[in-house]
């Protein structure tokens, strides 16, 4: 099935992630796609298409993709705006890489962005709850993104004995790694007592189980090997070798179960058989994955297959997924101290992936050893599921 | 403190949708006489809570409705303190919980004494909250 065409990334760009509201989204989409270009040492006109993505609604331009693309000076280079809830971004990167994949394009970028707070949080938790099914779900029972989670997390709790420690250690940790990451929201570490003791948002999960609500852009320059033989980049670039893609119900009833989530586990299945991973602890130096609560990091350590079902809570608590661990996991702070501007952050979670691939992750550089990183991009609580192996 | 930014408002932009229910009327009249509704296709036998007028999996437009009671158990909930916009009639943090009843699991709002436990047996009954929406409420069985 397919080609054997190589694709692979040769420009990333990314915003300082935060409040950003002295910008329109124009303006905020333009600092990370100018690092891009810049990063990948080509020029505007050499883009061919242009993949704009965003989960929308609650920035005033609702329909931001021409907007963008004109600021950008991609006028007449597509675009297309896709959207995948907060798994907007990879699917952002699929569209970008499928057409060069598929010889339509040779150069393509793909933009993910999110302004998140012209609106109150209020208006906010309405449009998020309405990320599962309107009619069944929020109308009704007024369903918020936290309340999801937590619906998962209390499944977990009680089956497996999960503790709100375990939960508390993941943003430990995810804090303390943003601390050194200038492009985090919170570049501050907070500690195991306070995250413990902080208020509930959704029981079982507190303010600091939950990512805040982020401003923010990603970009990242996606190549043919042809065009990047062509353009000299073959040492810069940092290769797509797996793709896996799922998804899940869109209401919660109709769900098996809720202690782990499906989508995980089926496109990281379908993404290791096309890059070869047998093992993912042993093959990856470094994952992005997708913590947008504490409780979703503990599930992804299970389904991408890091530690057996029902052990994620163990993983945390033993150092497994720190520096100098089995498997360093969100060393960029993640979603949950880093910002998770949904449609930049899976594009974001390209950048720090390239980062450390490349070796310029300055004090939050792992040691490479396969040369080989993983990004695990969700949306919904796995109404979208996307993970992807890049390697050099 | 920083330097406070310059600002405008966007024009106002109420946005509120006509809900076009007609193929699952039975499930919300089925509400306000308290009964709970799933469907099961006639052709393959799939069950669908909420329910469905298509088969997702045979493609049948042929479903029969079922009433969905007894007890059920909770395999999951959350406590929601922060209220969306659409919700501020709530006056304190409210339950959502999703309880398996046979084939069907069905979404409610649980009302007790003492957070709900996973595992914990419930019957459901149906009634309007304070915004006027009938819905589920489950109780301790």
């Amino acid at each position: 099935m397919g080609n054997d065409r190589r694709v692979g990334i040769i420009g990333v760009g990314c915003s300082k992630f935060g409040i950003r509201d002295e910008l329109t989204v124009q303006e905020l989409a333009f600092e990370a796609v100018k690092e891009a270009i810049e990063d990948a040492r080509i020029t505007r006109e050499d883009i061919e298409l242009s993949v704009a993505g965003t989960a929308g609604t609650r920035s005033y331009e609702l329909m931001p993709a021409v907007p963008i693309n004109e600021y950008c000076g991609f006028a007449g280079k597509g675009p297309i705006r896709v959207e995948a809830a907060c798994a907007t971004g990879s699917a952002a990167v699929y569209t970008a890489y499928a057409s060069v994949k598929a010889g339509i394009a040779d150069i393509a970028i793909a933009i993910g962005f999110e302004k998140m707070n012209e609106v109150d949080t209020p208006t906010s938790l309405a449009v998020g709850g309405r990320s599962g099914s309107y009619l069944w779900e929020f109308h009704q029972y007024g369903t918020t993104f936290p309340g999801y989670y937590a619906m998962h997390a209390s499944a977990h709790m009680a089956r497996y004995g999960t503790t709100d420690k375990q939960l508390a250690l993941v943003a430990v940790k995810n804090h303390r790694n943003a601390a050194k990451n200038p492009k985090a929201q919170f570049q501050k570490e907070i500690s195991l007592e306070k995250a413990v003791s902080s208020r509930y948002v959704a029981y079982p999960l507190r303010l600091f189980d939950c990512s805040a609500i982020t401003d923010g852009s990603s970009a990242a320059v996606i190549a043919s090997e042809e065009k990047i033989k062509e353009l000299g980049l073959k040492d810069k670039a940092v290769w797509v070798e797996g793709v896996g893609y799922s998804s899940d119900t869109a209401n919660m009833p109709k769900r098996v179960d809720y202690a782990g989530l499906k989508a995980t586990v089926e496109a990281s299945r379908m993404a290791y058989e096309m890059a070869g991973i047998e093992d993912p602890v042993k093959d990856l130096d470094v994952v992005a994955l997708h913590d947008c609560f504490t409780i979703a990091e503990i599930m992804a350590y299970e389904d991408l297959g890091f530690c057996r079902k029902g052990e994620g809570g163990k993983f945390i608590e033993n150092g497994d997924s720190d520096f100098g661990g089995k498997i360093p996991v969100n060393t960029f702070g993640g979603l949950k101290a880093k910002g998770h501007p949904l449609g930049a952050t899976g594009v974001a979670m390209f950048y720090e992936i390239v980062k450390q691939l490349r070796g310029e992750a300055k004090d939050l550089q792992v040691d490479l050893k396969t040369y080989k990183g993983l990004t695990h991009n969700i949306g919904g609580t796995g109404h979208f599921g996307w993970v992807f192996i890049l390697g050099v | 403190m920083a330097e406070e930014k310059f600002k405008m408002e966007s024009r106002t932009f109420v946005l509120k949708h006509e809900l076009p229910v007609s193929r699952v009327e039975k499930y919300w009249k089925g509400l306000e006489e308290g009964k709970i509704y799933g469907t099961t296709c006639k052709s393959c036998g799939a069950k669908f809570s909420p329910p469905q007028a298509d088969c997702s999996y045979c493609y049948s437009s042929n479903m029969e409705w079922v009433e969905i009671g007894g007890e059920g158990e909770i395999e999951c909930f959350t406590q929601l303190y922060s209220f969306p916009q659409g919700f501020d009639f709530a006056e304190k943090p409210y339950i959502i919980a999703v309880a398996r009843f046979g084939d069907f699991k069905v979404m409610g709002w649980f009302e007790g004494e003492e957070l709900p436990e996973v595992g914990q047996k419930v019957k459901a009954e149906t009634k309007q909250d304070a915004s006027g929406v009938w819905k589920v409420y489950f109780t301790p069985a």
